[in-house]
């Protein structure tokens, strides 16, 4: 599979959480092209349905990769000018020079505008200004704008996805169209190969806003497994090694109190007998994942997290090795084509693990 | 309107305690609907059936309003609070409480300079006029809400608990004047949302709705140096896009704003910074329901004197009974 492409275009399609049409198109076909069936659920999260070959009643597993994306909303409009809050959690010392795309009655490039540091004072100028003091400008007179832009409609970073040497992508909500991407990988290496449980591919809707997607698709579908794909913080200047992981060193898998020990280690076993590059992530405190709903829906659901590691998080400059997104892929399909009707037994506490020595 | 807008605001009712609320709205919309219940947390469900092919709506505004729960007393028979729900620590020093028996406590900083430079809770006291530990001590572990008497002025009333008992008025007027409907529709008066939306997550449960709206405050950005957003008092309801705990289902808000412009009712749009409504725990009922709010603007909220604007009232009324009279389609 080319993904750079599919990248480009997951990157570069507005879908700021709780409008994801733009997106959800492009998901739906891109993983139709090998589910037997795709919808959206009332939230919006796109659901692809890829039979196993199990008879009936098969277990499911359902894979969640938020589409959403963070962005602005205008707050307010004001002399020509668009006041704004953050929908999920831009870095806000970055938005200033940044062009823009307010998704009004049309789209209108806008750039937020800064004060020239000429005329600030010695304070302000040492300090990130604070977003509600920054204003989108579109260019448009003060008689105009209400005509084009109204308080409500999103505003998107106006980026292209940008290919770097050494097989490095940045762009925009590459948090986390790359985990789209990488289930789309799955999906096509599931079409090659025979499995026996149920794949749920989830797009979930609203993650960056408090996980909502997630929570009402798992709730829905109530799934006999979940994993959680997203991105980790990648290792770049100044960050610290503990918390970090190179990019371009394959996948992470999320350790502690929100992931099950047997599911982690089944995919432990499957990322080294394809000889992959992987990294335990350690969070001992439950994180803001899609993995955390999914884990307490309805009775429980035993999940786990597999991350990719990505610099400059929550900016428009998002950066990521291709090569971990295939990776990815390919560990989801090789663990999924492995799941057999004894692995949930596996996963019961008192029968599975106790006893587990193979 | 404004006669029941000043029997339910100076009714007591804070989250936890909203029997005597209930029973208030109870009594108003028993004849009113077709179906009359209260759920194990304590919501009152009065259902409309239509005349059928139309959508499970529920409509949902909070009887619960903010206050206190008696945490100590002391040897004098001074109390000692927590706060139930999100309070404005310095606009209660000098205001007066009220139990569910209806006795009054008095609110009283221990040192006014160290309370204006640092209010907390912690340094504030109630006094219920007792002369000794014996007379206080019942109180311990009651509820309070804020005693303050509606205050009609004019185009704009004043009230303490107007969030949301005046979501509670649209809910009970917007019941008595819908006549006919293809839906079944679900007036909610939801408990504990001053404490996490919580009736409204047991509510929404239980009626399983196909889509829901929430009636509640907002703030407003009409007052001096407020900080920038655009709603204000009088200009219409507020048809919400987008608070710190949800985004509106783009659906929902369209069919809201299509419905105000078709039947020429003033609205305007709600981007609020923080604060949430029950529609955020509609929205992730089940396996999630498409959800909305239409907000009143509302003036010093979560203080004793919430300020409403009576025309944004009638016209949220007549919103959401224009809304019900027609077929939903999202």
């Amino acid at each position: 599979m080319d993904i750079v492409p599919l990248l480009k275009s997951l990157s570069e399609a507005p879908g700021v959480s709780g409008y994801e049409h733009q997106v959800r198109e492009i998901v739906l076909a891109e993983f139709g092209r090998h589910a037997d069936e795709t919808w959206s659920d009332p939230l919006g999260s796109v659901i692809a349905l890829k039979r196993g070959t199990a008879a009936e009643p098969r277990p499911a597993i359902m894979l969640a990769t938020h589409m959403d994306e963070i962005g602005l909303i205008v707050s307010e409009i004001e002399k020509g000018f668009l006041h704004f809050e953050m929908v999920g959690g831009y870095d806000g010392r970055v938005l200033i020079g940044q062009e823009v795309v307010v998704h009004g009655r049309a789209d209108l490039t806008g750039i937020v505008g800064s004060r020239p540091p000429h005329v600030l004072s010695a304070s302000e100028r040492d300090k990130p200004i604070p977003y509600d003091k920054l204003l989108i400008d579109v260019g448009l007179d003060p008689d105009e704008l209400p005509n084009l832009v109204r308080v409500g409609d999103l505003v998107t970073m106006k980026s292209s996805l940008t290919e770097l040497k050494g097989g490095l992508a940045a762009g925009k909500a590459l948090d986390n169209r790359v985990s789209v991407a990488a289930a789309a990988v799955c999906l096509e290496e599931l079409a090659r190969v025979r499995h026996l449980w149920d794949v749920y591919a989830v797009a979930t809707a609203q993650e960056e806003t408090g996980l909502k997607g997630a929570i009402t698709s798992a709730f829905g579908l109530w799934p006999d497994v979940a994993i959680a794909i997203d991105v980790t913080w990648a290792t770049q200047p100044g960050t610290q090694d503990e918390y970090t992981f190179d990019l371009g060193s394959g996948p992470t898998i999320g350790h502690g109190p929100n992931f099950h020990p047997k599911l982690n280690k089944s995919l432990e076993d499957t990322a080294q007998s394809l000889e992959m590059s992987y990294h335990l992530e350690p969070a001992a405190r439950v994180g803001g994942t899609d993995a955390v709903a999914l884990q307490t829906t309805r009775e429980g659901i035993p999940t786990a997290l597999l991350s990719i590691p990505l610099r400059n998080m929550h900016t428009p400059v998002e950066t990521v090795s291709v090569k971990d997104i295939e990776r990815t892929g390919r560990l989801l399909a090789a663990f999924i084509a492995g799941l057999d009707e004894s692995f949930l037994d596996s996963l019961v506490w008192d029968l599975g693990l106790d006893a587990d020595d193979d | 309107m404004k006669d029941l807008m000043k029997r339910l605001t100076e009714a007591y009712g804070p989250s936890g305690d909203e029997e005597q609320i209930r029973d208030l709205i109870r009594a108003e919309v028993e004849s009113l609907a077709d179906e009359l219940r209260v759920d194990t947390l304590g919501n009152l469900i009065a259902a409309k059936k239509g005349q059928g092919g139309g959508k499970r709506v529920m409509l949902a505004a909070h009887m619960d309003e903010i206050g206190l729960i008696i945490s100590y007393v002391d040897e004098k028979g001074f109390l000692r609070a927590q706060p139930i729900g999100g309070l404005d620590l310095t606009t209660l020093a000098g205001g007066r409480i009220v139990f569910s028996d209806g006795a009054v406590g008095v609110i009283a900083p221990e040192n006014r300079e160290d309370f204006r430079k640092e209010p907390e809770l912690s340094k504030l006291y109630i006094d219920v006029g007792a002369t000794s530990y014996d007379e206080a001590k019942g109180r311990l572990g009651q509820p309070a809400g804020f005693l303050r008497p509606f205050v009609d002025l004019g185009k704009r009333v004043v009230a303490k608990a107007f969030d949301d008992r005046i979501g509670c008025v649209v809910l009970i007027e917007t019941l008595r004047r819908l006549q006919d409907t293809p839906h079944e529709v679900y007036f909610v008066f939801s408990v504990q949302e001053e404490v996490g939306l919580r009736g409204a997550r047991t509510g929404a449960y239980g009626v399983d709705p196909e889509i829901g709206i929430a009636v509640d405050i907002t703030a407003s950005g009409d007052t001096p140096e407020a900080r920038k957003m655009a709603m204000k008092l009088g200009a219409g309801p507020c048809i919400k896009v987008r608070d710190s705990g949800m985004l509106a289902h783009p659906g929902v808000k369209d069919l809201l704003i299509e419905t105000a412009e078709a039947r020429e009712i003033p609205y305007q749009l709600e981007v609020l910074a923080a604060g949430s409504t029950d529609a955020a725990a509609i929205q992730l009922s089940r396996s999630g329901v498409p959800a909305g709010c239409v907000s009143v603007a509302c003036r010093y909220y979560h203080t004793p004197s919430e300020m409403v604007d009576v025309d944004d009232v009638e016209n949220t009324v007549r919103l959401l009974v224009a809304l019900l009279e027609e077929p939903i389609e999202l």
